[in-house]
């Protein structure tokens, strides 16, 4: 084994869990979150050498990991709009009877329709809130941490925080009013 | 009054269940990572990275391989465009010389030299008239 690699599986190890749960809180599913931590590390792998000691090790890592979460986001979103245009166009699209892991009980979040709505509502805000708030709901991450992985100040974080956290809520109040 | 006193519990109902719904991300307990994720990723990383795999370092070789032919090929077409305009610069100014010679011997033909047409016309009819005198 090249001292590469050996370097490069204790770096998983110690940044495997953080890592899934980041990937998770944004896509509320284990199988996708694991599949996006292998993307991750992957990409890791890749450009490691291409790492410039500017910012720490971890928060490079999160910041690859945040920003293939909110990719994975905008691909699903994308899928979801080009299906739907499929379906008023009238092209059946066979994929779209195949139940996502989302709709599976046992994989989903709490295997409640909260879930559902809280993350269409997530879905909602801008990346850079719904960054800095699934961030600051997540372990681990301080403040400090979460302005690094946004390449932002302290404040800004808790300025996006507070916005993102009205937003949802504003949010949420009007869907569940509408019920 | 008694609208609002009707309202009330309506809104706070609501106002409980956007509270529960914000408390599924609190709620939200660590994942544990799956004994095989390493496993998978590290297997990944072979295949990705390893001799076999198109990152590998023939794989790099061909790049710059290509790069250097790419480069080769920019300066070639470079070079050829220059030769090129140089050349039509010299057809140019060749036709330049060869439009003012034209030009020259076409002076010679102009209007302002007609007159030595008239006279030489001229003059072969004086030729004639002196013949015809006695």
């Amino acid at each position: 084994m090249t001292s590469k690699e050996e370097s490069f599986r204790n770096l998983v190890a110690e940044h495997q869990e953080m890592v899934i749960n980041t990937c998770y809180r944004f896509v509320f599913n284990l199988e996708d979150a694991e599949d996006l931590a292998q993307d991750v590390f992957i990409e890791v792998y890749r450009s490691l050498e291409q790492f410039r000691e500017e910012a720490k090790l971890s928060t490079w890592i999160y910041r690859i990991a945040v920003t293939k979460s909110l990719d994975h986001l905008r691909r699903l979103k994308r899928k979801k709009r080009f299906s739907s245009l499929k379906r008023i166009i009238g092209i059946e699209d066979p994929s779209a009877d195949i139940a996502s892991p989302q709709d599976n009980p046992a994989e989903a979040l709490v295997g409640n329709e909260q879930a559902t709505i809280l993350q269409e509502a997530l879905g909602t805000l801008p990346d850079s809130q719904k960054t800095a708030f699934l961030l600051s709901k997540q372990e681990g991450f301080s403040n400090q941490e979460i302005a690094d992985i946004l390449k932002t100040s302290v404040s800004a974080v808790e300025s996006l925080v507070h916005r993102a956290k009205k937003n949802l809520h504003d949010k949420l109040y009007a869907y569940y009013k509408q019920q | 009054m008694k609208q609002e006193f009707i309202m009330k519990p309506h809104n706070d109902n609501i106002e409980a269940q956007v509270a529960k719904t914000m408390e599924l991300l609190d709620e939200m307990k660590p994942l544990k990572v799956n004994h095989f994720f390493r496993v998978r990723l590290m297997q990944r990383v072979e295949k990705e990275f390893g001799p076999d795999s198109k990152h590998s370092d023939s794989f790099a070789e061909n790049r710059f391989t290509l790069r250097l032919a790419f480069f080769t090929l920019l300066i070639i077409i470079n070079i050829g465009a220059a030769v090129l305009s140089v050349q039509q610069n010299n057809r140019r100014t060749t036709s330049g010389i060869s439009e003012m010679l034209d030009k020259l011997s076409d002076d010679y033909t102009g209007h302002e030299f007609a007159y030595y047409d008239k006279s030489a016309a001229y003059t072969s009819d004086t030729g004639s008239h002196e013949t015809q005198a006695p």
